[in-house]
């Protein structure tokens, strides 16, 4: 009895010590972000590296957000429009062809369906010839709305194939009782389908923000001048320049990391069956 | 009769609600598709003022005799498949070792996401930093610590040691994918199969091919496919990391915009969807001769 209560103990012991490796994995690189962004400038490029600052300091979270120093502010602003309105249009957009293609019955359904599939597993690079004619045609090239507008092709689909799948746990005979209590579809959708589907509609609303947030591509062609750079672009534009403070640079990569890591880390368990139903792309 | 008049306004009232998808979608992917087949047979500059000249299929012939783009093939082929294989497998081993109640499960979930959902722009300042030639504590560690290396290795400044850096990278970066797909299909499975399995004295090996290999097989399959098709067209977490590896996503985008050859970049957009396609429907048809699908 008493052995095999050791035993027990010993298998939890290797799990937590197991559970403890595969997070110092994933996790290192983060927690070297975070150190060097507390050290002093000197510290962060010691010839003997340490863990730990041995001077703290959060001199670098000042200077990130001092404007004279660095337009951070700006990149952060940037950002922050671009990636909540695309969000909100993909959202928007998704509830209508989401609901259309979960409920509603009508020629072509299904192809409609598969294209969006096929479109989500599309990468933007391979369009990147076209769309730069297509933007600087319609005199959109350095503006914000270019990159709103191709990202949200970006999202879109798998927005979806998300909102589709989550829909589709919907039972009929809801809306059936609602359209004998008088509602019509489009009523239905307000007051049936967006309510029950909130948690799935975040989901689709933090998918399609971090999607936008974390794009560098589409930010590098579209646009071309500092005042409407992203935080991608921006931080890389800047550790280009030959005095870049490494400091200042992880701070910065912090602060641009953590509404995405948060936003995902809290609606993560409302994402149903992983990745597989519309997952992240990337 | 009423039946029909309903379905009537079904179409309508579908076509009302999926225009503004299809719209963008047929403006912003399918158009520039078509349009990339018809700019590859132009000589094409970056300057709207230029005129492009129409030379047939002198880009393509350009391309496929470019001994830089056959190279950037064989890489990239070479990264895909490396880093599928690899982000699959740590993936799975992970998920199988968290399928199973344990204290923290749920934050050292949401923790292992990090990597996969933080922008590549900040990562790739840690790698650096990591990685760094004179103070990154991973030169320090292998040379002055363990001894690995007599000198350390210039990470980004050569191919081979960027390649090894950009793999690294990506299976750091992406198994977190493969592990939440395979967690949610792995608590799927009845626990009653494991322990008939275990009655009949089968090896942890032999479970897993008889009972976790059959039953995440769909899930498997999809991971695979959608990762491999992300990393073969991966562009800038290997533009951001080192200069070193010339993926066909560097190779596009560089002939494209630092090249400002737009001809011979849209050529290149259509060999890599071709390429693509073809892999796709290869896998289809194994796959379903397999059974699996």
């Amino acid at each position: 009895m008493a052995s095999s209560k050791k035993e027990k103990m010993t298998r939890k012991i290797l799990f937590y010590i197991g559970l403890a490796f595969v997070l110092l994995v994933s996790l290192f690189p983060f927690f070297i972000m975070l150190m060097v962004s507390l050290k002093n400038s000197a510290e962060a490029i010691a010839q003997v590296p340490t863990l730990l600052p041995r001077q703290w300091t959060i001199e670098h979270y000042l200077d990130i957000f001092n404007p004279v120093l660095f337009p951070y502010i700006t990149y952060f602003n940037n950002s922050l429009i671009v990636s909540l309105i695309v969000a909100a249009i993909s959202v928007l957009f998704s509830i209508f062809g989401a609901y259309a293609l979960s409920k509603l019955k009508f020629f072509g359904r299904t192809t409609i369906n598969s294209s969006f599939y096929v479109v989500y597993m599309f990468s933007g690079l391979l369009l990147v010839v076209p769309l730069f004619k297509i933007i600087s045609s319609l005199g959109l090239y350095n503006t914000r709305t270019a990159l709103v507008i191709t990202l949200i092709v970006q999202t879109l689909p798998a927005a979806i194939y998300m909102l589709k799948s989550y829909f589709d746990t919907i039972p009929d005979d809801l809306e059936e009782a609602a359209m004998i209590d008088g509602l019509n579809r489009v009523q239905i959708i307000f007051y049936i389908i967006i309510p029950l589907s909130i948690s799935g509609i975040i989901s689709v609303f933090v998918y399609s923000f971090m999607i936008a947030w974390n794009d560098f591509l589409f930010a590098s062609i579209f646009l071309s001048s500092s005042e409407n750079f992203t935080l991608p672009i921006g931080l890389n534009a800047l550790f280009s320049t030959p005095d870049y403070v490494w400091g200042r640079m992880m701070a910065a990569s912090i602060v641009t990391a953590l509404p995405v890591v948060i936003m995902y880390g809290i609606t993560e368990r409302f994402i149903k069956g992983g990745a597989t139903e519309g997952g992240v792309k990337g | 009769m009423k039946r029909k008049a309903k379905r009537k306004t079904d179409t309508k009232l579908a076509a009302v609600l999926l225009f503004p998808s299809i719209f963008l979608i047929l403006l912003l992917v399918a158009y520039p598709m078509l349009s990339n087949i018809q700019i590859s047979f132009f000589e094409q500059s970056i300057n709207p003022n230029l005129d492009p000249t129409f030379i047939g299929f002198e880009n393509y012939k350009q391309i496929l005799t470019d001994e830089v783009f056959l190279k950037s093939l064989g890489i990239t082929f070479l990264y895909t498949l490396l880093t599928v294989v690899g982000s699959t497998v740590v993936g799975l081993a992970v998920a199988i070792f968290f399928n199973r109640p344990f204290k923290f499960r749920k934050i050292s979930r949401s923790l292992i996401i990090a990597s996969y959902v933080a922008p590549s722009i900040s990562l790739v300042f840690a790698w650096k930093y990591m990685f760094n030639n004179n103070y990154g504590i991973v030169n320090y560690l292998t040379v002055d610590v363990l001894h690995l290396f007599d000198q350390a290795p210039l990470w980004f400044d050569r191919p081979a040691s960027s390649f090894v850096l950009v793999v690294i990278f990506a299976i750091w970066r992406y198994f977190p994918y493969a592990f939440i797909s395979f967690l949610a299909i792995l608590q799927t499975i009845d626990n009653t199969l494991y322990e008939a399995a275990e009655i009949d004295g089968a090896s942890a090996w032999e479970k897993f091919k008889v009972v976790t290999l059959p039953a995440i097989m769909p899930v498997l399959v999809i991971v695979v496919t959608l990762r491999a098709i992300w990393m073969f067209y991966m562009f800038e977490d290997v533009y951001l990391l080192t200069n070193q590896v010339n993926t066909l996503g560097i190779y596009l985008y560089e002939t494209a915009f630092a090249f400002n050859d737009l001809g011979k970049a849209a050529s290149i957009s259509v060999i890599l969807f071709i390429i693509l396609f073809a892999v796709i429907l290869l896998m289809r048809k194994r796959v379903n001769a397999d059974g699996n699908g």
